[in-house]
């Protein structure tokens, strides 16, 4: 390969600077960097960010070499930046620092020497080292079209160039001052020397080699001069790798950045940042080099640090869903099939998951008038021991993309909340966020909720309906945000749920509290034939291929969820006014009946609120505006259900039916269903044994009801009266 | 073509020969020639071990073997791939290759020319290895004696030699029964516990090294008390085949350059310029020194051959076939050597021959397969009611000890969960992984103790001690604490838990204990000792059963699942209560266990109808210890 030509790449470079222009809004030429290049001239701006983008406009082959070779074009860019600077000043720049004194008084002290010769100046100014009198900084922007590399991606072949990683922050050094330039002066001649400076360490001149020094061998020494040396502020950065880009069964990698002048400061330990720079190896000096010869160190040479929020670098690598994805979810089914995709390998209770998928949807948060109305979805789920209560917590808060999970033994609520600490080091109080502050925005996943302390639960009161957490103590009054669905579960009081009896009693828990929850679940495994097989078939599956039987849905990759879930989270739907009509009407049915029926659930206002916020969250899955009236009865099915799980078993105990009445209502049933007030005995006889009920039952079926007078039984025993 | 001797002691020679700047693959030339070698059974044998020897023993820049796990791995280290050296005296320049070797070879008149256009750098990767945690005596007394009949006998320790003859002997006591039957391509790890009985012994100058007092440089061991060599390891190719906690064999260049080292001291005095050592404020004093210790601690080693080990059970092959004569053997009288284990294993629970049983099984176990959050195939194991004695437990382990390869007694006491640290944990002022007592291998057997424990108040620490206990029981992970976000290791540890009482840490079953005998703590040392010594049990046998078995395929035959289905059905047809999904679960796990106890890889109607009843009688002696 040739060498290159740096003189002409370096006029290609003065090219781009002057001539390059963008459009704006109305179609004038705006020269983007010509305008920046008098903004430096007049010392207003420091760092000029030249966009790969717009260079592969004006040269594709320019971003190429850039690319390859970061360091060098930096250089010429600067050399360019430098040479064209003293056209591009409009006016004399007034800032002045000591820098600019010091060079000023050897500019006129040579000019004294000198002579008033204009042409000398020139190249006076030439003596100084470039560095010195430079007061820009040079950096690239990488073109849009390149990717993030991960730490790990960042190999031996690609030393020189530039690149973009992305990662947390674990360590910064302060900003400290680094010698960019150092001068000296002799103390024989006076003379001064320039030594620029490009490595961490160098080796100070100890000979003055001025004219006059070295033709009378006076052997002057040279001292440096702090005042007259140029700094650049200097700050050195590690970074680690995202978890996520962490293979399995690997420790994440780490990476050294070094930031110079406008790139320092840009960031703290925790931060998540991406940072563009030139990946560059250390050169040890002195004594170490000998030593470990074959090594070197590298390290990124910062170009631009960019922050990034959590949310925000999130949502960059939730890619926009494909076609093919949204094919895959957007299936006639696709409710079931979401919610059958959650803990896939626990069997069954389809309702559950379908709640579960519905809270971490969430509702639309609502603030009317200052007042704060929740949207996010709390459930807690119950049940006798070993039901998968834990996996299904477990998994959710895998699936989440914000969740914490603790247990209620493992927590007082200083764990839950938030707890003051003094900070060892400064003796400064300060904030530390328990479970509920860090999660939120997410879920919060409450195992063993019942064995939780009275004093401890109080504190998720005001999570739970308010969903902020107030502290007073030491000094330090604030309100934090805990935004977060509680996903609880608890285990009955006396080990077996007893329908018999109210919530309450049942898990040990204040109505106060219970009455927060959206959903109420009672998870039991109930016997059933067909259901027990099915069971049986998917744990021996499980077993034997290690995988969950090929069900009616392949269940959806966690990662597929996640970024639906995401873009589910962006729609805030609204309850048309049509509908409002309707839910009032099903909310006073839904109070009446609890009125009537010994109800051992709770039907209040927040129960309508439920009702709001999971037909919202519904509608959200379905990626709508607006809330339709198959929403508002899914919630109310799903309202139905959580409560039917709490009763359910009642039923079957309590109303163990006599033959005698369910022998009437059949009769009664073949009445109606034809619409006569007589029935021929025989037809009535042989549909009731039809049912199974035997000759005797139906004859004292008959007798019964008619003692009570409903109907009359002719004589002849043929026919059928109702009264 | 260079002779044995050659290839073992200057390997580097060899592949300077091999190098040619030009071809981009001269490497694997390289490979092909040690694969060449190293194939050959007695030639990878003759590869003195790091394990089993003082590093005085050992030629710098020669071929060595090393059993390990990965305990940490460092960020990419780039190096000098090719290099240029020039002659001070003629000037005549040539290219070398870096690889394989920290440092550059010159020659007292050659120069190396850091700025020439030529130089390439290169990266590779550098890996944290420390001897296998929990790794039982018998083990490496069985590598040590491999080691030491088959390995040339190095030059430079005569007088370490002398004096180990002597400890070899009382080890040959106990071992040679074994080791004389043992088959010849089971040495392949040989050499390595040699080391192990030097450092014992006192007489070699790194027996310190394992006292934390004495040795400024933590070597970042999972269990406390442990000792042996830990090395930096190189890879250079197929850099992301080793995971975490990974056991691995590696043979490689030994490098022990002094100058490896950083001290605190070096870094001040070699420093011109006290302006500005961005090296200084950043990669810290911690950071060299955890990285770069002395190399007459932690010798470096540059891979050449790495493989991954199923398990480290000297008596058997590398790699477990069925067509292997002793695993043959193995699994056609594993009958009987199960009824001798039962036997042992009875004696040792007082006589409980139900316990026994679990207890067995309980060996055996192994996590086979991972669903979402599931382990399938774990099987920790809660035997109550033991005897509140130290002594007890200790007897446990150590004939549990002398039957596994891998294991360790945690006593559960209050001091050792608050203080001690289980969990991993990243420190970003060294940057590297600090151990915890949970960062165990694959199949490790770890012994809770919960008789020990007292009542008493448990700090932060200690609680978040205890929730990893419990998680990694349930979940068989542990999570790495990285600071700023957690990550989660799988792991796959045995865990059995003596307690007095129900244990507090979760398990998936929980055996009463019967006592059948008087319990007596002398007598019962003096039966097992007995059992031991005299013959009655053939301790081979057994270490070779529960290796081979805990590896072993199963299989669940589709008529077999049709009756395991229906009889699920059945039983809880009349009271769901009669069994749960969870009892289900149980039951598949336990006849698996059962079965591949006795040999079988499929499941038969007698196993699972004998494993009905065993839990049927553990239930009821629940109960009737609750009423």
């Amino acid at each position: 390969m040739a060498p290159k030509d740096y003189v002409a790449e370096k006029e290609k470079c003065r090219g781009f600077l002057t001539e390059y222009y963008g459009e704006d809004d109305k179609g004038m030429k705006h020269f983007k960097y010509a305008q920046q290049l008098v903004t430096l001239a007049h010392r207003e701006q420091v760092d000029l960010m030249i966009d790969l983008d717009d260079i592969s406009e004006f040269d594709p082959e320019l971003v190429e070499s850039i690319l390859e070779n970061t360091q060098r074009y930096r250089k010429l860019f600067s050399d360019a930046v430098y040479d064209l600077l003293p056209d591009y000043r409009e006016k004399e720049s007034v800032q002045k620092d000591s820098l600019d004194v010091y060079i000023e008084h050897r500019l006129m002290m040579e000019q004294r020497i000198r002579g008033a010769n204009p042409n000398e100046i020139r190249d006076v100014r030439n003596k100084f080292p470039p560095e010195l009198l430079r007061r820009y900084e040079i950096y690239f922007k990488m073109p849009s079209t390149d990717k993030h590399l991960s730490i790990r991606n960042v190999k031996a072949d690609k030393i020189g160039k530039l690149l973009t990683v992305r990662g947390i922050v674990t360590r910064c050094t302060e900003v400290k001052p680094m010698m960019t330039v150092a001068t000296y002066t002799c103390d024989q001649c006076g003379a001064e020397t320039y030594q620029p400076i490009n490595s961490p360490n160098f080796m100070p001149l100890l000979l003055c080699p001025s004219e006059d020094c070295s033709k009378n061998r006076s052997g002057g020494r040279l001292y440096l001069q702090t005042r007259g040396s140029k700094f650049v502020k200097f700050q050195e950065i590690k970074i680690q790798e995202h978890s996520d880009q962490v293979p399995v069964g690997n420790i994440p990698r780490s990476m050294t950045v070094c930031a110079r002048g406008e790139t320092t400061r840009m960031c703290v330990p925790g931060d998540h940042v991406s940072i563009t720079g030139v990946f560059l190896p250390l050169t040890k000096g002195g004594f170490r080099q000998m030593a470990q010869g074959l090594l070197s160190e590298t390290y990124l040479e910062a170009h631009s640090i960019i922050k990034m929020n959590k949310a925000a670098d999130e949502e960059m690598s939730l890619q926009e869903l494909s076609e093919q994805e949204i094919q895959q979810i957007a299936e006639e089914d696709f409710y079931e099939k979401l919610a059958t995709s959650i803990a896939p390998e626990i069997y069954g209770h389809e309702d559950i998951k379908k709640a579960l998928l519905l809270m971490l949807v969430g509702g639309v948060d609502r603030s009317p008038k200052g007042m704060k109305i929740r949207g996010n979805i709390n459930i807690c789920l119950m049940g006798d021991p070993g039901v998968a209560k834990s996996q299904l917590l477990s998994y959710i808060d895998r699936l989440a993309p914000r969740s914490q999970y603790t247990t209620g033994r493992g927590s007082s609520g200083v764990g839950l909340t938030a707890a003051v600490m003094k900070d060892p080091v400064t003796g400064e109080m300060i904030l530390e966020g328990g479970a509920l502050v860090l999660a939120d925005e997410g879920v919060c996943c409450i195992d063993e909720f019942d064995k939780m302390n009275e004093t401890d639960r109080t504190a998720i009161h005001e999570v739970m309906e308010q969903q902020t957490i107030s502290i007073a103590k030491a000094g330090i009054m604030t309100s934090l945000n805990a935004r977060v669905s509680i996903l609880a579960a608890a285990n009955p009081a006396y080990g077996r749920y007893n329908p018999k009896k109210s919530i309450e009693h049942n898990i040990q828990l204040p109505a106060a509290l219970l009455s927060r929850f959206d959903l109420l679940w009672l998870i039991q495994d109930k016997p059933d034939r067909e259901n027990d097989l099915r069971l049986a078939q998917h744990i021996t599956y499980v077993h034997q291929k290690c995988k969950q039987p090929p069900s009616q849905y392949e269940p959806l990759d966690m990662n597929l969820m996640r970024r639906y879930l995401a873009l589910c989270k962006t729609k805030t739907p609204v309850i048309p006014v049509e509908l409002t009509d309707y839910i009032t009407g099903a909310y006073v049915e839904m109070r009446k009946e609890a009125r009537t029926s010994k109800d051992t659930t709770f039907t209040s206002a927040r129960t309508l609120l439920a009702v709001l916020r999971l037909s919202t969250a519904l509608a959200r899955l379905r990626l709508v505006d607006t809330v339709e009236k198959e929403d508002v009865n899914e919630a109310m099915r799903l309202m139905e259900m959580s409560k039917e799980s709490l009763q359910g078993q009642q039923e079957t105990t309590s109303r163990t039916q006599r033959p005698e009445d369910v022998i009437y209502s059949i009769i009664r049933d073949m009445a109606t269903d034809g619409k006569l007030k007589t029935l021929k005995y025989n037809d009535a006889r042989q549909g009731v044994l039809a049912k199974g009920f035997t000759n005797d039952q139906f004859e004292e079926a008959l007798e019964a009801y008619e003692e009570l007078n409903v109907w009359n039984v002719n004589n002849a025993k043929t026919k059928i009266t109702f009264v | 073509m260079p002779g044995i001797q050659d290839w073992l002691n200057c390997p580097l020679d060899i592949i300077q020969g091999y190098f040619d700047p030009h071809d981009a693959h001269w490497t694997d030339k390289v490979n092909e020639y040690f694969k060449k070698k190293l194939d050959g059974d007695d030639s990878s044998l003759s590869i003195p071990s790091v394990n089993h020897r003082s590093l005085h023993q050992l030629k710098p820049n020669s071929l060595v073997r090393f059993r390990g796990m990965v305990q940490d791995m460092y960020d990419p280290e780039f190096y000098l791939g090719v290099y240029e050296v020039e002659d001070t005296s003629t000037g005549t320049k040539m290219l070398k290759s870096g690889r394989y070797q920290d440092v550059a070879s010159c020659l007292p008149n050659q120069k190396i020319n850091i700025e020439s256009r030529n130089n390439v750098t290169m990266d590779r990767q550098t890996y944290y290895c420390i001897p296998v945690p929990g790794e039982n005596v018998w083990v490496k007394e069985a590598f040590a004696e491999k080691d030491q009949i088959l390995s040339s006998p190095c030059s430079s320790s005569t007088s370490i030699r002398g004096k180990r003859a002597l400890d070899t002997d009382e080890n040959k006591e106990k071992v040679t029964g074994e080791s004389s039957s043992a088959t010849e391509e089971m040495m392949d790890s040989s050499e390595d516990s040699a080391r192990r009985t030097v450092l014992s012994s006192g007489s070699s100058s790194e027996a310190s090294q394992g006292i934390g007092v004495l040795n400024p440089i933590d070597l970042n061991f999972p269990l406390q008390g442990e000792n042996g060599t830990a090395c930096l390891v190189k890879i250079y190719d197929e850099k992301d085949s080793c995971k975490l906690n990974d056991v691995v064999e590696i043979i490689g260049v030994l490098s022990v350059d002094p100058s490896l080292a950083t001290f605190p001291e070096s870094s001040t005095n070699g420093n011109h310029s006290d302006i500005l050592n961005p090296e200084e404020s950043m990669d810290g004093i911690e950071e060299q020194t955890a990285h770069s210790p002395p190399p007459s601690l932690v010798p470096r080693l540059h891979v050449i051959r790495v493989t991954k080990l199923q398990h480290i059970n000297p008596l058997l092959p590398l790699q477990l076939n069925s067509s292997d004569s002793v695993v043959a053997e193995i699994l056609r009288d594993a009958g009987k050597i199960r009824d001798q284990l039962r036997w042992l294993l009875q004696q040792l629970l007082l006589g409980d021959d139900l316990s026994a049983d679990y207890l067995l099984l309980h060996l055996l176990s192994n996590v086979y397969a991972r669903r979402d959050v599931s382990a399938l195939g774990k099987w920790s194991l809660n035997i109550s009611g033991c005897p509140k004695s130290e002594e007890y437990t200790h007897l446990v382990h150590s004939v549990l000890e002398q039957l596994v390869t891998k294991s360790h007694l945690l006593p559960l006491t209050l001091t050792n969960l608050n203080s001690s640290r289980f969990t991993p944990k990243k420190d970003y002022s060294a940057n590297r992984l600090k151990s915890g007592v949970l960062q165990l291998t694959d199949r490790t057997h770890v012994i809770l103790d919960e008789t020990v424990m007292e009542a008493g108040q448990l700090d932060t620490n200690g609680v978040q001690n205890v929730t990893a206990l419990g998680n990694a029981i349930s979940w068989q992970k542990v999570d790495y604490d990285f600071d700023f976000h957690k990550t989660e290791f799988p792991i796959n540890l045995k865990f059995l838990i003596l307690s007095e009482g129900k244990s507090m840490l979760p398990s998936d079953c929980l055996v009463r204990l019967q006592k059948k005998e008087q319990f007596d703590i002398e007598k019962l040392k003096s039966t097992i000792q007995d059992a031991m010594t005299s013959g009655n049990i053939n301790l081979r046998q057994l270490r070779c059963y529960v290796s081979v078995l805990e590896n072993l395929d199963y299989d669940l035959t589709q008529d077999m699942q049709k009756i395991v289905e229906q009889d699920f059905v059945d039983v809880r047809k009349d009271n769901r209560d009669n069994m749960t999904q969870l009892d289900l679960h149980n039951l598949l796990i336990l006849a698996r266990l059962m079965s591949l106890s006795s040999g079988e890889t499929r499941l038969k109607c007698s196993i699972w109808e004998r494993v009905k009843r065993m839990e049927n009688e553990r239930k009821a002696r629940l109960r009737a210890a609750d009423s």
